[in-house]
């Protein structure tokens, strides 16, 4: 990449800066709605109200891997027709946290062989981060590794007051600024907000001490005394890729239809059941494992990254209030404990 | 660099022949529109009916026959139920093949134990389809073969052929009937019944049966790393992606759905309790 790296535009100017990307993107962005932010189409000329804005219900994963995406359409007689990929977006107010798991998502998706329907995603929607300036209740990217995006992302946007500060993360970005005079370069880095977060997770050698208490009772006690499994952990997971795939025929004409991709939830009985009524994770606790394991200790050992970047989804959304900071507390103390009397 | 791709879309492919091997399974011979099938034994297809939907099914017949491939299937699912009653000429979806298969080179030389369970033989008969086809490349071949019941035996013609061949075939059913004068009672108990023994143990097969057969095969002397075991578990992808079939941090579509019991006792989540 050639050029500046940092640039500034001021905040009156924002909205014609949208206004111009309209004519070639779908611009989306934080829309607060009854109970929270979620990203929604936003009109060029709406201006983008971020007044309390931590984060997003949802995160941005369901642009990349849609719920309900149709993937190809076949035809009586067997043919089989890949749908293309719709039009061009723009994602802007993406928080840090959610970058990192963009490039989860990107580790799985795109290691050989290349998810070719999540890659075009990634091709044609520009992610425009957006730095925080004040940690929510149950925040703890920090902990995480999360709290400061470095790729990933092709404009990352932090709030200097009357301007935004923009530093430039791939070519696509660096074209979008190219093309618009409202930018100007400075060699300034992005002032970095004071974050405080009132949740933690102490990750010094967390896989090893989680493969140590695998078979601890803390995690039958949460599941069988806490957890419902409804799955709203994994639904609003930024690293939740799961899917199931489905055929839906079609009613006008027989024997054609849609194959679909829906997520899947590990947290469901029917996620490990084959053919013969047998379940391979039939307790709740087996399940309840599968989702902190691989958040926590699978997915750092496949892609060395953790598949959990602290954005406190799964904890605002648990219906009994569990925790994982907590759970991993718990985990960590019994494991201290053990250590100390042997 | 050059990276592979996944779009998910199938093959067309066409059933040119169908063989019921007992009440509820069947066989079906199988020849891709275009282009040929390379595979090896252990492998496995993502099979898709259109409009009922797609299943991870192992090929049964031998990886030197590339005009056509078999897959056997037991009508107990929605994909396995639509196959069950496919017809000559009927179209489906092919994906594959996926995933890491028996490592045949590593047992030139050596004597082969295969226990085979129930609708786990499948894989297995592609196994012994390759070994027999050049007898002299390792020891003794035993095949130890276990079904619910005298009519559900399948590969009959097959297993005929094979001992032909030289491969030592040891039967058992865990129920006999008036008829039935064979071994009677579970896999296992073939072991000491007949005194088996080998260098390597090959084993697919549901998964109680295989934390038994793994015990017998520990018990003659087998190495961990030289037990291999077939795994079953839902696929939505076989490429890695969709999530489903981990066992701790293994994929059994891409680090199986062959392993090694030395690999498998290592994991974190335990494949059998």
């Amino acid at each position: 990449m050639s050029g500046s790296k940092f640039y500034v535009i001021k905040k009156s100017d924002f909205p014609k800066f949208i206004g111009s990307l309209s004519r070639n993107f779908k611009v989306f962005a934080p829309v607060r709605g009854e109970k929270d932010f979620n990203f929604k189409e936003i009109k060029p000329s709406k201006e983008i109200d971020l007044e309390g804005y931590i984060n997003t219900e949802f995160p941005p994963k369901k642009f990349f891997i849609p719920d309900g995406e149709v993937l190809m359409e076949y035809e009586k007689g067997g043919k089989v027709k890949r749908k293309p990929a719709k039009g061009r977006k723009i994602l802007f107010g993406v928080r840090p946290c959610d970058v990192h798991g963009l490039i989860v998502l990107d580790k799985v998706m795109m290691s050989e062989p290349v998810d070719v329907f999540y890659k075009n995603k990634r091709d044609s929607i520009l992610v425009f981060a957006l730095n925080c300036r004040e940690a929510g209740e149950n925040c703890f990217c920090e902990s995480m590794g999360a709290k400061e995006a470095k790729e990933g992302f092709d404009l990352l946007f932090t709030d200097h007051g009357d301007e935004y500060h923009v530093e430039v993360g791939s070519e696509k970005g660096k074209e979008v600024i190219g093309k618009s005079r409202l930018f100007k370069e400075t060699d300034k880095e992005a002032e970095k907000a004071k974050l405080v977060f009132k949740k933690k997770i102490n990750t010094e050698n967390l896989p090893e001490i989680m493969k140590d208490r695998f078979e601890s009772k803390i995690w039958e006690e949460t599941a069988n005394k806490k957890c419902l499994s409804c799955a709203s952990c994994t639904s609003v997971c930024p690293t939740c890729y799961c899917f199931d795939v489905f055929h839906l025929n079609s009613i006008e004409k027989p024997g054609s239809g849609k194959i679909i991709r829906e997520w899947s939830y590990c947290m469901l009985k029917p996620f490990t059941k084959v053919a013969g009524e047998m379940i391979f994770r039939e307790p709740r606790v087996e399940r309840v494992k599968q989702f902190f394991y691989h958040k926590l200790v699978y997915g750092k050992e496949n892609q060395g990254k953790y598949h959990c970047v602290g954005c406190g989804r799964c904890i605002t959304e648990c219906m009994t209030k569990i925790d994982i900071t907590e759970e991993v507390r718990k985990i960590r103390d019994e494991y201290e404990k053990r250590k100390l009397r042997a | 660099m050059n990276m592979k791709n996944e779009n998910y879309v199938p093959k067309i492919a066409k059933v040119v022949g169908v063989k019921k091997e007992n009440p509820e399974i069947v066989t079906l011979r199988i020849r891709l529109e275009k282009g040929k099938l390379e595979f090896s034994p252990g492998q496995f297809m993502q099979v898709s009916v259109f409009g009922i939907g797609e299943a991870p099914i192992s090929v049964c017949s031998s990886p030197f026959e590339s005009r056509y491939f078999e897959i056997s299937i037991r009508n107990v699912g929605n994909v396995t139920n639509s196959l069950f009653r496919m017809k000559r000429n009927d179209k489906i979806g092919i994906r594959g093949p996926y995933g890491k298969g028996y490592p045949m080179e590593r047992f030139a030389g050596k004597d082969l134990v295969v226990v085979a369970g129930g609708i786990g033989f499948p894989p297995l008969a592609s196994v012994i389809e390759y070994l027999i086809n050049n007898m002299d490349d390792h020891g003794k071949v035993s095949l130890l073969y276990g079904a619910r019941d005298p009519s559900e035996l399948m590969f009959k013609e097959r297993i005929k052929r094979w001992k032909k061949k030289g491969v030592d075939v040891f039967i058992t059913v865990d129920k006999g009937n008036k008829k039935w004068k064979g071994n009677v009672g579970v896999v296992t108990t073939l072991f000491d019944k007949y005194d088996i023994k080998g260098d390597v143990g090959i084993s697919c097969g549901p998964p109680i049966m295989l934390k038994f057969v793994t015990q017998s095969l520990q018990k003659i002397g087998i190495r961990d790393s030289d037990i291999y075991l077939s795994l079953e578990r839902l696929m939505q992808c076989g490429v890695g992606k969709c999530g489903h079939c981990n066992i701790g941090n293994k994929y059994v579509c891409l680090d199986g759905p062959v392993f090694s019991f030395e690999e498998l006792r290592g994991l974190t989540e335990k494949v059998w309790k």
